[in-house]
């Protein structure tokens, strides 16, 4: 299993769009993936799942992925992350 | 035409193998995810004679070849020397623990009757009344009225064949229309007439043995079995240019005769021999032959051997005046009616219920189809209790030595024809077989209310009406969700959906359900309705961005709400002011869930369903790996 920790600097956190991409991101590796916030785990690859989380600016955020593809699916989410200013 | 040549410039043209980050293909389209859509030349691509057009959406670089996706998708993983991730979905779960050869057949058998359930079962009770009409003589069997009526109510069942070959040729993906001109093929008038007579026809010599086809389900079956390796066969060996018609002509020319020739004899061969078989052992030892018929007669029908047996009790009739086996024939017949009955009882499920209580009244009449192939065979357990029970029940009426005194079908409407010989262990037979199958149903037949969930959720995801409604959150004028001034939305990448531009400033619950998503910017809201629909409604574009100003959010998450209760108050004109779209987009984000989402006609928003969730076909239902949704 993998595992990584992201701090959300982007001030209007994990709103619909970015979680969307995320969820496209994560829906294309074959890993369990989940996103987990305040001791809460939901699955990266469902949309209304990750928004339920209300992850707002300063979060600090664990993806777990498990399976064949875990690492590429970390890195994959890791740069989309980047990528949509959600984080550094 | 030339794939290789043709992925070697796609290739290129998306700006090689490094630039691909993922590549797959739908039916027609090749799909990218490419590390950078500018390094793609999407003009050359574009200009490529086999290249469609390029649809850049949702992160997706689309290339639309038709169909002969597959072999350019080949060639190019080829050539790139990209793993091919063509593979199998994730298999699900179901399949994981694969069920074994008797049970996939039972679920084959039932799944290529579930979609006309309805009809059949409706057919039956009319056939059904129209006995019991004959019966206390309100109605002749001459009259105009009865031959009118009856022919609507046997139709169903006569042309089983044409019925089953399109059923069972969607559930093993060939041609749903060759399917079921095969079945009719097996019922046609001349073919028919001929095999009525007893003619032996001969296709290029070979023998074609005189077999009926009427309300016949296996043969059909076998047929389109069949059909599954000819036909891909086929279009392999076919150019594409003439495909979609001689596929289905050299299917047609083929799979006839070779039903006729092959299958028909089978199913005589095995039906003779029974039908012999059994009447010998009933000389030797009558209880014996009870107990098979009482139990097998229903499995007999399912394979459509039980006509053999008609010449045989015709035959007792003329010979001996009488026929032992329709009282026994009856105990199977009625058992089945019980074990309906058992689940009708006993089923909190609403559909099942209404299904199993009026198959268990055609069944009393003697018209057990709908039982068998809605109710008792696809529980699985209900048919093998009524086996049981009927082989019980066959076994006391047998040892009564019952007889029939003039032909009729076996039903409850036959009671009359035993009273000559042993009319009171007809009554204890089938008290035995009836009752006991509809008690052993109730109690240990029906699988408990989780599992009679799970049936539910098998044909209709969490609903038991089948589509989910939902209603309009706010009011205002209706826009498809496509026209929406943001890419994310409009590209239908969360989900399908409408989009409202509001003419009031209050946005309620669009359903009865469950807040699963608030944002402290009140901007967004997400719910799950009871039937499982997640539901996400996003009020304005970039709205995120006003960090609450003008939003006023109602409800806590979790909460449970009931359909028109005021979820967000906003301010429209306050933040129109300030420079933001007020459109709201109202999402089905697990779209992927259903076979489809119906967006309404109307233009304003109104007290009807503003979008309809139709749930996926049963036999669809989760081969895709689609991803799991919380």
């Amino acid at each position: 299993m993998e595992k990584r920790d992201f701090h959300i600097v982007a001030e209007t956190g994990i709103h619909a769009r970015p979680a969307t991409l995320l969820v496209q991101t994560a829906s294309k590796y074959n890993s369990d993936i989940n996103l987990e916030y305040k001791g809460k785990s939901v699955n990266l690859k469902s949309i209304m799942g990750v928004m339920s989380l209300g992850v707002g600016q300063g979060a600090d955020v664990t993806v777990t992925a498990d399976g064949a593809d875990e690492a590429d699916a970390i890195n994959a989410i890791a740069d989309t992350m980047k990528k949509e200013g959600l984080t550094e | 035409m030339d794939y290789q040549g043709l992925a070697q410039q796609v290739l290129a043209g998306v700006g090689g193998k490094s630039n691909i980050s993922k590549v797959w293909h739908c039916a027609t389209r090749l799909r990218f995810y490419l590390n950078d859509e500018k390094k793609a030349d999407t003009k050359k691509i574009d200009a490529l004679a086999g290249v469609i057009t390029v649809v850049q959406s949702a992160g997706q670089y689309q290339v639309v070849i038709g169909n002969s996706v597959a072999k350019v998708y080949d060639a190019l993983v080829d050539l790139a020397g990209l793993e091919n991730t063509d593979e199998q979905p994730a298999v699900p779960a179901e399949a994981a623990n694969k069920p074994n050869l008797i049970n996939r057949f039972i679920g084959f058998i039932s799944g290529v009757f579930l979609p006309f359930l309805g009809a059949l079962a409706g057919a039956g009770i009319l056939k059904g009344f129209l006995a019991l009409f004959v019966a206390l003589g309100w109605m002749t069997e001459k009259s105009g009225q009865y031959q009118i009526w009856y022919a609507a109510g046997a139709a169903i069942f006569y042309a089983f064949p044409v019925f089953l070959g399109f059923t069972a040729a969607k559930q093993l993906k060939v041609n749903q229309f060759v399917g079921a001109s095969i079945g009719a093929a097996l019922l046609y008038p001349s073919l028919v007439a001929a095999f009525a007579k007893g003619t032996t026809m001969h296709f290029f010599g070979i023998p074609v043995v005189p077999t009926t086809y009427t309300t016949t389900v296996i043969p059909i079956l076998l047929s389109i079995w069949a059909l599954s390796y000819i036909e891909p066969l086929l279009k392999k060996l076919m150019p594409e240019a003439i495909r979609n018609v001689f596929v289905p002509m050299l299917s047609l020319m083929i799979m006839v005769p070779l039903t006729l020739i092959v299958v028909g004899p089978i199913g005589a061969l095995i039906g003779n021999a029974l039908a012999t078989g059994v009447m010998a052992v009933y000389h030797f030892a009558p209880i014996i032959a009870g107990i098979i018929m009482g139990a097998f007669w229903q499995v007999f029908v399912i394979f459509g051997v039980h006509w053999t047996f008609m010449p045989l009790i015709m035959n007792n009739f003329t010979k001996l005046g009488y026929d032992p086996l329709t009282p026994i024939i009856c105990a199977a017949v009625l058992s089945q009616a019980g074990a309906a009955f058992g689940v009708f009882m006993k089923s909190r499920n609403k559909k099942m219920k209404s299904l199993a209580g009026s198959s268990a009244l055609s069944g009393l009449f003697g018209i057990t189809e709908p039982a068998i192939y809605g109710v008792t065979l696809k529980l699985k357990k209900p048919f093998y209790i009524a086996v049981a029970s009927g082989a019980v029940g066959g076994a006391i009426i047998s040892i009564s030595g019952v007889h029939a005194s003039s032909f009729t079908m076996p039903s409850l409407l036959s009671l009359p024809t035993f009273l000559d010989h042993g009319f009171m262990g007809e009554i204890i037979g089938l008290t035995v077989a009836t009752v006991g199958a509809a008690m052993i149903t109730y109690f240990f037949g029906v699988p408990d209310d989780q599992s009679s969930e799970q049936l539910k959720n098998e044909n209709q995801p969490k609903n038991s009406n089948g589509t989910d409604e939902i209603k309009a959150p706010v009011e205002g004028t209706i826009i498809p969700l496509t026209s929406v001034k943001d890419e994310v939305f409009a590209s239908e990448a969360m989900g399908k959906g409408l989009a409202i531009v509001p003419s009031n400033d209050e946005v309620v619950a669009p359903a009865n359900g469950t807040i699963s998503a608030v944002y402290p910017t009140g901007h967004a809201l997400g719910m799950i309705d009871d039937s499982g629909a997640e539901i996400l409604i996003h009020i304005g574009i970039n709205t995120v961005e006003l960090k609450g100003k003008y939003f006023k959010t109602l409800v806590k998450q979790n909460e449970h709400v009931t359909a028109g209760q005021p979820l967000v108050k906003f301010d429209r004109e306050k933040i129109a002011a300030a420079g933001y779209d007020t459109t709201v987009m109202v999402i089905i984000t697990n779209t992927n869930h259903y076979g489809a989402v119906e967006p309404t006609a109307a233009t304003e928003t109104d007290h009807n369903w503003f979008l309809k969730l139709a749930p996926k076909p049963a036999a669809a239902a989760n081969t895709k790996g689609v991803p799991a949704n919380v």
